[in-house]
Order: structure tokens, then C-alpha cells, then sequence
């Protein structure tokens, strides 16, 4: 059985703003969800939809079958985990992870017994009798996690939870929230704006911009088979390289003088990509096009070469090419490339749709 | 930051030492002054060292009576001073925090009017609407009654401020916590708030203590019977004498003790004082 439902969801504001238009979503039991997008694309709100800290103006929600949309959000059994982690300053960790349970009328015994077997999951043993303030900030994460799992609900919802944590927490804690959702099998929504996070996390991803799923799928989908330009330039970093484009008799034209071969094509303005890592330097012959190079970051493992496409009319192309391992090119030299036809992602400039 | 300039030292400590001065040389003459019997005042020069009538002079005046005709010994007035201060302060409290509290964390129509409204009574201080207030406490039978000495001193416009302004810096995120945590409008108030807030009621406390104790016109106007003197304004009563033979030493020894309760209070409660002025623990 599914376990959330959107169904035809959307939120008007009061001024009359629209955040959502209309949204549908099932989402199967025990299934990660990352909601996906920059910010102002309407994710957060979505999730405090679900949550119901935002009131639903069009559509029906379902959890467990069971329609939520006027419920206070006590009683939809999620459990919601905040940016700012939201922890009460005056509570004692055990105090935190107990008020929710504490609320409901749970008795004592089966609270400590509840909390304390949280706890040790979580590793937060030792931190029980502390206050907030004396934790840092992974800690006060696990705490928060901590005091959504304590009450065991049926969906967790976590509103960008890594957000304040530096580079390194953040990749732990990436881990750590999958495998606890693995060995817990509950139903999570996630949002980010990360793409990496996105990726790594889910089972699924929602990629919204502008209140709009641009693309429902598996993270390998999305990324493979991109279904809008949009969802093209957001998966993936760095991110794809897009060209406007024309496609005629001679092949893909990028320019009035570059042509790429393409066999039976028919006429038309389209949005022309490929990923920076699945360009290849050939010899000239060969190549495509040529780069002129302007920048080169080395990252050790890997080389990413910004430059622009030079074909002689005109300039000012942007491209970045990802190279495995150390490179070193020369600035403002040329780099001979070829595009393989297998990695091209072709899209109708006027439908913004994958042809 | 270290500094190494003698003088400085020398004059600031010089300053503050002079200040200390100022401010304990009427004490200390007040507390000389009780000890001495009350003749001893109209010789024409001030005592500067205890007299031997100490200990007369306080029992009389603390258990026995207050003197000029004031019938009642200063602990019952201290204890009325003491009701009407703590009622004010613990109305006050509890009306801004609950105004305040509607006012930030709940959607109802013409809220914004409704603060503006609280907020012009500071304005309107008890010595404004002195004449018509009267005339409500006394149709309502208050006078002589410890309802009608802090009754109508108890609605504040600076604590509902003050609350309001130290609600609106709890982040918004808590509030949604607690509500997915199951804490509806009461549990919230109780459990969150309250504690969240209990440095700035504490700093508040103090304030309105003094603020309370001293309180001189109001009771002034609608106390006559003896049993209901506040200590403030009794002081003043004792000084009206027709033939000029004022008690000093008795006058002294009572407004010594109407400086003991503040002076606890602040003592007592510096520390949270000054968290609640300064400290945003949040």
C-alpha cells in the first residue's frame, strides 16, 4: 500500500501568489523521497504541506489512506526534522526527545525505555542530562533526528537538516540518515538544495522549479535521461553544458559554422547538452570542436577545464570539460574534444521537452 | 585589554570611592540618627556616631506604633507595602505575559490595533487618570482594600512590550516543533515559553518591585484607615506635625526599613538581573 498521496495538491497564498499549482506524488512505504530544487521553488513549502504547519488549499492528502489535509500536525503522525534543528534551549536532551511522547500521555516507564533505546542508537547516550547549547552541531542534529524517531511515526520529514553543518558532518551525517532510514524502513520526505545530497540520498527525486515537478525518477534516471533542460543543468556537477541550437539537414549546428553530424534529422530550435565528463580529448582530426581554455581547476582526482567554444564566428560558448586525473593544459591553447552522439541530450527548445 | 597607567587607576577607583560616598553618607546619617533620642535633634548639630537610644527607638517604632498618630507599628505597614508591591508585580507580570503572548502568537482580527491600544496606556500613567480612577475604585467600594491599592496600577504597557519583543525572537521553527510535538496553546505557554522567558521576568520583577514599593500617590489618595498604610506614604504622615516636635530618630529608623525590601530584592536577584538584560539565550 502507498503511503503518502499527493493528489492534485496546490497551495494559492491569501495575496494570491500561487507556490503550487497542482502536484501529484505516491510514494510507497518505506521509500526515500528528496524533494529537489533551488531555493524559492516551492519545496519547502510543499513539505510543510505534508507536515500541516502550511495549510493546503486544492487537493487531498493521504497518509495510510487516511485524508490529513485539516488535521493539526500532531495528529498525522510525521515527525519533522528542522534547519535550525529547533531544539527547546531550556530541555535537556532527554527532555527534547521525551516532550512529544510526554504530550500524548505515554507513561513514564515506556518513554525512558523508548528514549533510551534511541539514544543508543543514535550514540547520544553519554548526552542525555545536556542542554542544547553545550552540543555541537552534529550532536544537536542527532539530537533532532533523535526526538523525530523517539515517537516512532509513520513519516519522517526533514526540512534541509545538514544545511549548518561544515563539508565534512554534512558527508557523515549524509550516511548516517540513509542507513538509519534503511534499518527503520520509514516513509521519509527530504528536502535540499543540494544536488549531491539529493543524489546520494534518495530513492526517488522530485526535481520542482517554480512549484512545478519538472521530473519524477530514480536518481541514475534523472540523471541519464534528464526529461527537461531544466532537470539537465540542475543534476550533475558541474553542471551540464547547454547550447542553444538549430538542427538542420547538415546536423546539430551550434553556431553558423559548427556543425555535429546527426543522420535524419529534421528541422527545428532545440536545447543542445552533454555532460562536462563525457567529452573526450581527441586528436584534431577527430574533434568536434575546439576549447579555448580560460580556466583549469585541478582537484587531484579529476580536472575540470573551463574555456569557449572556438569555431571561428563566434565567440563565447562557455563549456567545462571534466577530466580524470591530473591535467595540466596550457591556458588560451586549444583543446581538441569530441562529443560523443550517445551522451548528447536533445531537448525542443519551444516544449523544453527530451526529444 | 591591558592597560598599565597608575593614574587611571588611582582616579577611577578615587570616583567610584566618592560616588559610594554620595550615595551612603544619608544612610549612614539616617541609621546615626535613629540611635539618638528624638531631643537630640533640635540642638543644632548632626550626630555622626550612634547614640544609646537604638534599641528603644526601633522596637517602638517596628512592633508598637509608628508615631504622630499612626497607630499602626511599622510591620503592618511593611506587610501592606509588601501586598500591594508583590500584587502589582505579579499582576503586571501575568497580564503582559498573557497580552503579550495573544498578541505574537495568535491571528486575530485588528491584533495590531489592539497592541497600539495597550501600547498608548503609557500615556496614561496612574497620576494622569488619577480623579476618574478614584472615582471607579470607590464605586466599585475598593477603598481601604488591598484589590484597590493594586488593582488599577496593575496594567502595563512596558512588560507587554517587553514580552512581546522577547517572544518575537523565539525562532519560529520552535513554535512549529512543538506543535508537531503536540503541545497545544496552553502546553506551549507552560512549557516553553514560560521557561524561555524566565530571565526577562526576573529582570522584570525587580523593576516593578521598586516600581510596587514605592508607590506614594495612589495610596495616598485611597487609604484612611490605618490598617491599610502603605510604608512609603506613611513616612511623609509622620513628618506632618503641627507643632513641629518631628520624632527623627522614628522617622529615621522607618524610612531605613523602607529601604530594606527593594535593596533585598535587587540584591538577591542581580544575577538574573542582569542575564535577563543582557543575555539573548536562545
Amino acid at each position: 500500500m502507498s503511503d503518502v498521496v499527493l493528489k492534485n495538491i496546490g497551495k494559492t497564498y491569501l495575496n494570491g501568489f500561487c507556490a503550487i499549482p497542482s502536484m501529484d506524488l505516491t510514494i510507497e512505504e518505506g521509500e526515500f523521497i528528496v524533494l529537489v530544487g533551488p531555493s524559492g521553488c516551492g519545496k519547502s513549502t510543499l513539505l510543510r504541506m505534508v507536515a500541516g504547519l502550511e495549510s493546503i488549499t486544492q487537493g487531498d492528502l493521504l497518509i495510510k489512506g487516511n485524508k490529513v489535509n485539516e488535521k493539526e500536525p500532531a495528529d498525522r503522525d510525521i515527525a519533522m526534522v528542522f534547519q535550525n534543528y529547533a531544539l527547546y534551549p531550556h530541555m535537556s536532551v532527554y527532555g527534547n526527545m521525551s516532550y512529544g511522547l510526554k504530550n500524548r500521555g505515554t507513561s513514564k516507564a515506556v518513554i525512558a525505555e523508548k528514549v533510551n533505546a534511541v539514544a543508543t542508537m543514535l550514540g547520544l547516550e553519554e548526552l542525555l542530562e545536556r542542554k542544547p547549547r553545550e552540543l555541537s552541531g552534529g550532536q544537536r542534529q542527532r539530537v533532532a533526528m533523535g526526538r523525530a524517531m523517539v515517537r516512532d511515526p509513520k513519516v519522517f520529514l526533514f526540512d534541509e537538516p545538514l544545511s549548518n553543518l561544515d563539508a565534512k558532518l554534512r558527508v557523515q551525517m549524509r550516511m548516517e540518515i540513509r542507513q538509519l532510514q534503511r534499518k527503520l524502513g520509514t516513509t521519509t520526505l527530504y528536502v535540499t538544495h543540494d544536488q549531491v545530497e539529493a543524489m546520494t540520498l534518495a530513492d526517488r527525486l522530485v526535481v520542482l522549479n517554480k512549484g512545478v515537478a519538472e521530473q519524477i525518477g530514480t536518481p541514475m534516471d534523472l540523471y541519464n535521461k534528464p526529461a527537461t533542460p531544466f532537470v539537465a543543468a540542475f543534476i550533475g556537477s558541474p553542471s551540464m553544458n547547454l547550447f542553444d541550437a538549430n538542427l538542420t539537414e547538415k546536423g546539430v549546428s551550434l553556431s553558423e559554422s559548427l556543425y555535429l553530424p546527426l543522420p535524419h534529422a529534421h528541422r527545428g530550435s532545440i536545447v543542445w547538452g552533454i555532460r562536462p565528463e563525457h567529452l573526450a580529448i581527441v586528436d584534431e582530426q577527430d574533434a568536434d570542436f575546439a576549447l579555448e581554455i580560460l580556466a583549469v581547476e585541478s582537484l587531484g582526482a579529476e580536472t575540470l577545464v573551463h574555456g569557449v567554444l572556438k569555431d571561428g564566428s563566434v565567440q563565447g560558448k562557455a563549456m567545462v570539460v571534466r577530466l580524470a586525473g591530473p591535467h595540466n593544459p596550457e591556458l588560451n591553447s586549444l583543446l581538441w574534444l569530441s562529443a560523443p552522439a550517445t551522451h548528447w541530450h536533445i531537448f525542443d527548445a519551444i516544449t523544453q521537452q527530451r526529444l | 585589554m591591558i592597560e598599565n597607567r597608575p593614574w587611571l587607576t588611582f582616579i577611577s577607583h578615587a570616583t567610584l570611592m566618592l560616588g559610594i560616598a554620595l550615595v551612603a553618607l544619608p544612610v549612614w546619617m539616617a541609621l546615626v540618627a535613629s540611635t539618638h533620642p528624638a531631643s537630640a535633634f533640635g540642638v543644632g548639630h548632626i550626630p555622626l556616631w550612634f547614640g544609646s537610644a537604638g534599641m528603644e527607638t526601633w522596637q517602638t517604632v517596628l512592633f508598637e506604633q509608628a508615631g504622630n498618630g499612626i497607630d499602626t507599628p511599622v510591620w503592618v505597614m511593611m506587610l501592606n507595602s509588601l501586598v500591594m508591591a508583590l500584587g502589582i508585580t505579579f499582576g503586571k507580570i501575568a497580564i503582559s505575559l498573557l497580552s503579550a503572548y495573544a498578541i505574537v502568537f495568535f491571528r486575530f482580527p485588528f491584533r495590531n490595533l489592539c497592541f497600539w491600544i495597550i501600547f498608548m496606556t503609557l500615556m496614561l500613567p496612574v497620576e494622569v487618570r488619577i480623579v476618574p480612577t478614584y472615582q471607579v475604585v470607590a464605586n466599585l467600594d475598593l477603598l481601604n482594600s488591598y484589590t484597590g491599592l493594586t488593582l488599577p496600577l496593575i496594567a502595563s504597557a512596558t512588560a507587554t512590550f517587553l514580552f512581546r519583543q522577547c517572544f518575537l525572537s523565539i525562532p519560529g521553527e520552535l513554535v512549529e516543533a512543538a506543535r508537531i510535538d503536540g503541545a497545544g496553546p496552553w502546553r506551549f505557554f507552560f512549557d516553553i515559553l514560560l521557561p524561555m522567558s524566565r530571565t526577562n521576568i526576573a529582570a522584570l520583577f525587580v523593576i516593578l518591585f521598586i516600581y510596587g514599593w514605592n508607590q506614594y500617590l495612589w495610596p495616598l489618595l485611597i487609604t484612611t484607615d490605618d490598617a491599610y498604610y502603605t510604608l512609603v506614604m506613611s513616612i511623609k504622615r509622620m513628618l506632618s506635625v503641627n507643632d513641629g516636635d518631628i520624632a527623627w530618630n522614628q522617622i529615621m529608623a522607618t524610612t531605613l526599613l523602607a529601604m530594606l525590601p527593594p535593596v533585598a530584592v535587587v540584591i538577591g536577584m542581580q544575577k538574573l538581573f542582569v542575564k535577563g538584560l543582557v543575555d539573548a539565550e536562545k
